[in-house]
């Protein structure tokens, strides 16, 4: 089974190689166009009518007192920037123990190791950036940084007690200009530095070499990350704390991070490394899936065990989580081996459908409170029963068959596992979640993304059924979950949730609301895979059907795969919103990221009522990832050829 | 025309042969239009029948009920001994009998070619992959494209695309294969290349039900021509006798037209 995915996950990725090559075949085609000397440039783009010349001079103008006076105000002597600096840990990880401090490192690790190895090992490798792109930059970031120098007003003087002089009317006495320019000096640098390293690019290679000479992106970005994980080593960055109002004036940011980040750095790039490497053998595949399972097994394995950090009851273990296991994997394996057999008939739908029967009854019993089981028992029960069900798709020789049992057991005792582990206490000395501010963001927009997205296609093909109870059931589902504003469903969730549970049966706060964004964002995702659908040709399933595919198989390999391509898009996005929209955490009690900035840090005594930086900085690191999917989002749909036929 | 009539036009030699597909008295309505009148045919083993027609005659109509693609409301459809009714059992099993051939290709874009020929021997026949792809590559190979069996359905010239969707229907080693006007989305001069596929599988005595506009490939390869026009059968014959002495008045019309 593992290596028909193979297959066609190696089908669909070449798709995207082959996309390569007619780009490369289309570029070496077309006409070099040499580019355009500055002057004309200029001439060309922004002042080419009187129109186009007064727009250019109004938005030039508005563009530059806008960037004045933020940099005013960032750099005014009012900022206390210290705020974020010091409340860096708790922004990110919130009341997550010092002493611990060491799994979050390992978790970023795990995390770095697996994106090295993703980028490495991906096929989607563009161009690169031109020479000519990277020297524009370099010129421009070393203009904007030298026009901030000049633009910015002059400090305000303070006294020598560290006072700001005011003068008669109470404003700050300010230097003079000149003294502002020669205080500037690393700003000067950094400018100059820019500049020249970009005119130097600029004078000493021709138009044509700059144009054609590339840089991998990818390597590009590292070598600017390691320049800028390297400033922790020779510049002050400032003060650092621990847990907000705590500050150790003598400790820096510099002592605590420098090593881990280099390290990180180390993993990340390490890691890249070998990605390149293994994608250039032949076992680049096999590889790939390997990497692509565990992406899916890190956010379990991060967060419930390594952050967690649980408590294992080995008693317990012993005696019922460990049998339990063994009985589903075993047992369920046995069943399963005799439902794939090719010829067996109407005893295999028989049996998955008594047994989804009695899986279903296993759940209403429970609501009733007759019949006790664990509830291990009864989602795996009910998982056999779906697979039980699906099981006559996969019958076979002996070799699949077995690997169809082999990977049954292996979900089964992953599952047992880290149920096993949710349900162990955690040992992590914090307040109250072991997840707070950026830590937490991440948690539930991962975990949203993972159960929301099959929910979503589930509900989208049975929106499109035609089978009645389906189409009516989903259709319900999605209209009452948009028809109802977001924040309402967070409160039911957590609060109001445990309520209606049947006794014995509890989820905690962060997870009920974690259950609720997902069943949110599954209603919204629904109808994007639902447009996808539409964008399949008729003919696509007339042609299954003639060949003779069932439904399931014509869904699963041609119709999902097509549609999902076409939804990329707006899936992105809806990927992009849920990460946001974790901002909404706040109102139920819990301490986000967003929380973090905009009532934490100003209710800490030493920074009462700093706000706006701290709300800066978080924003500043939601652009990023917002950004950085979106970036990635474009690549993949260049290389899907998504919008072109 | 009748039952009898279409079956009367049958030369001794075939006549000999099975009923392989029988159609009697097929009705079909799109709401209140009439798409199929009473329409009765038998097609004989190893037969080639062509079907002829002006537009909305219902040519495509009748070949795409006789694979359920579509559903005839009254009379009787019957192929190799197997009534299609409502049963997805009997669906299933005709289906995997009678292969189709689309005006439209329908390749699968998501998958190479050799993917695309392997899929259904693989998850519908649940042959071995080896085997599977063994066979996909064999019938590249008699369809004259083996070189591309890694390139992915975009890359190919129209008839190109066209013989993969042939070898993809003929890789469920079908009884029947019926052909949807299949050259009538290609360019000139790739309608002889896929015309010459066609013709090669009928000498090797595939059972074939070929909508089309082409009328060489009536005259040189048809066993029998039947006219269609306004769902009802019109005329039925032997190729000789159908385009040298027609008798309908009909069917006269429709051939002055195009020959």
């Amino acid at each position: 089974m593992s290596s028909e995915l193979e297959h066609l996950a190696r089908g669909t990725a070449e798709l995207i190689a082959n996309a390569d090559e007619r780009e490369a075949e289309d570029a070496a085609s077309r006409p070099d166009e040499p580019s355009l000397p500055p002057l004309q440039w200029l001439k060309v783009n922004l002042f080419s009518s009187v129109l186009n010349t007064a727009l250019t001079i109004v938005f030039g103008l508005a563009g530059v007192l806008a960037y004045q006076r933020l940099l005013n105000w960032a750099f005014s002597h009012e900022r206390n920037w210290d705020a974020v600096r010091v409340n860096m840990r708790a922004l990110f990880t919130f009341t997550y123990p010092s002493s611990q401090y060491g799994r979050i490192w390992v978790t970023l690790g795990i995390v770095l190791t697996l994106a090295g190895l993703s980028l490495g090992l991906s096929r989607m490798v563009g161009q690169g950036l031109s020479l000519k792109r990277i020297s524009i930059w370099c010129m421009a970031w070393g203009g904007a940084v030298i026009a901030g120098i000049v633009l910015v007003q002059p400090h305000a003087k303070r006294s020598a007690d560290g006072e700001i002089l005011l003068d008669a009317d109470f404003e700050p006495v300010r230097e003079s200009f000149g003294t502002a320019m020669a205080d500037r000096g690393w700003w000067w640098l950094i400018g100059v530095l820019l500049l020249a390293t970009g005119l130097a690019i600029w004078v000493i290679l021709g138009d044509l070499k700059r144009r054609k000479t590339f840089v991998g992106a990818i390597p590009f970005t590292l070598g600017v990350l390691a320049f800028a994980v390297s400033t922790l080593w020779w510049f002050h960055w400032g003060n650092y704390g621990q847990q907000g109002d705590i500050i150790e004036p003598g400790r820096t940011v510099k002592d605590s991070a420098k090593l881990p980040w280099t390290a990180m750095w180390f993993v990340l790039t390490g890691a890249y490394l070998v990605g390149r490497r293994i994608s250039a053998t032949d076992r680049a595949a096999s590889v790939r899936v390997v990497v692509n399972l565990s992406w899916l097994l890190a956010p379990f394995i991060t967060f419930w065990v390594i952050l967690r950090d649980p408590q294992i009851d080995y008693a317990h273990v012993m005696s019922t989580d460990l049998p339990m296991a063994l009985g589903f994997m075993i047992g369920g394996g046995a069943l399963l081996f005799f439902l794939t057999k090719p010829d067996l008939g109407e005893i295999g739908r028989i049996l998955g459908v008594g047994l989804f029967g009695i899986a279903i009854f296993n759940w209403v019993a429970a609501f009733f409170g007759i019949y006790p089981m664990l509830q291990k028992a009864r989602i795996s029960f009910l998982l056999l029963a779906l697979v039980a069900l699906a099981a006559h798709n996969f019958a076979g020789e002996r070799a699949q068959r077995l690997r169809f049992v082999y990977a049954w057991a292996a979900v089964m005792a992953i599952l047992h596992y880290l149920v096993t582990m949710i349900n162990a206490p955690s040992t992590v000395d914090a307040p109250d979640e072991f997840v707070g501010g950026f830590l937490v963001t991440v948690y539930i927009a991962v975990f949203t993304m993972i159960f929301s997205f099959p929910l979503g296609v589930l509900l989208a093909l049975g929106r499109t059924s035609t089978l009645p109870i389906f189409r009516v059931l989903s259709t319900i589902y999605i209209e009452t979950v948009r028809g109802v504003p977001f924040i309402t469903i967070l409160f039911f969730f957590s609060t109001f949730l445990n309520i209606f549970l049947p006794d014995g049966m509890e989820i905690e706060q962060l997870a009920a609301a974690g259950l609720g964004f997902a069943l949110f964002s599954a209603a919204y995702l629904a109808e994007n895979i639902r447009g996808g659908l539409q964008a399949v040709r008729r003919g696509q399933y007339e042609a299954s059907d003639a060949l003779g595919l069932s439904t399931v198989q014509r869904t699963g390999f041609i119709v999902l795969p097509q549609a999902l391509r076409v939804s990329i898009p707006p899936l992105v996005g809806a990927t992009i919103s849920t990460f946001k929209e974790t901002s909404l955490l706040a109102i139920i009690g819990i301490i986000d990221f967003l929380r973090v900035a905009n009532s934490v840090i100003p209710g800490q005594t030493v920074f009462l009522g700093v706000r706006m930086e701290g709300l800066l900085f978080v924003c500043m690191i939601y652009w990023i990832g917002a950004y950085s999917m979106s970036k990635f989002s474009q690549r993949l749909e260049r290389h899907l050829g998504v919008g072109e036929n | 025309m009748s039952f009898s009539d279409a079956t009367a036009a049958v030369s001794d030699e075939l006549a000999a042969r099975d009923d392989i597909i029988i159609c009697d008295s097929v009705d079909k309505w799109y709401g209140d239009f009439q798409a199929l009148k009473g329409v009765s045919a038998t097609i004989k083993e190893r037969e080639v029948v062509v079907v002829l027609g002006p537009s909305g005659s219902g040519k495509s109509t009748w070949i795409r009920c006789i694979n359920r693609l579509e559903q005839h409301q009254s009379g009787r459809i019957i192929v190799d001994g197997v009534e299609l009714t409502n049963d997805t059992r009997n669906i299933e099993k005709i289906r995997s009998e009678v292969g189709m051939v689309f005006q439209q290709f329908n390749l699968f874009p998501h998958l190479s070619v050799i993917d695309n020929i392997s899929l259904a021997p693989l998850w519908v026949r649940k042959r071995p992959r080896a085997e599977a792809e063994r066979l996909a590559s064999d019938l590249l190979e008699r369809v004259g494209i083996p070189e591309q069996a890694e390139k992915f359905p975009g890359q190919l010239s129209g008839g190109q695309q066209q013989r993969v969707a042939i070898a993809r229907a003929l890789a469920m080693e079908p009884r029947i294969m019926l052909f949807d006007e299949p050259t009538s989305a290609l360019d000139p001069e790739m309608i002889k290349e896929v015309l010459d596929v066609m013709k090669e599988l009928a000498v090797g005595g595939m059972t074939m039900m070929v909508v089309t506009h082409e009328m060489g490939f009536a005259r040189e390869v048809a066993d029998r021509v039947i006219f269609m026009e306004s769902g009802e059968i019109v005329e039925a014959g032997t190729p000789e006798h159908f385009f040298t002495d027609p008798q309908e008045d009909r069917t006269k019309l429709f051939l002055s037209q195009i020959l």
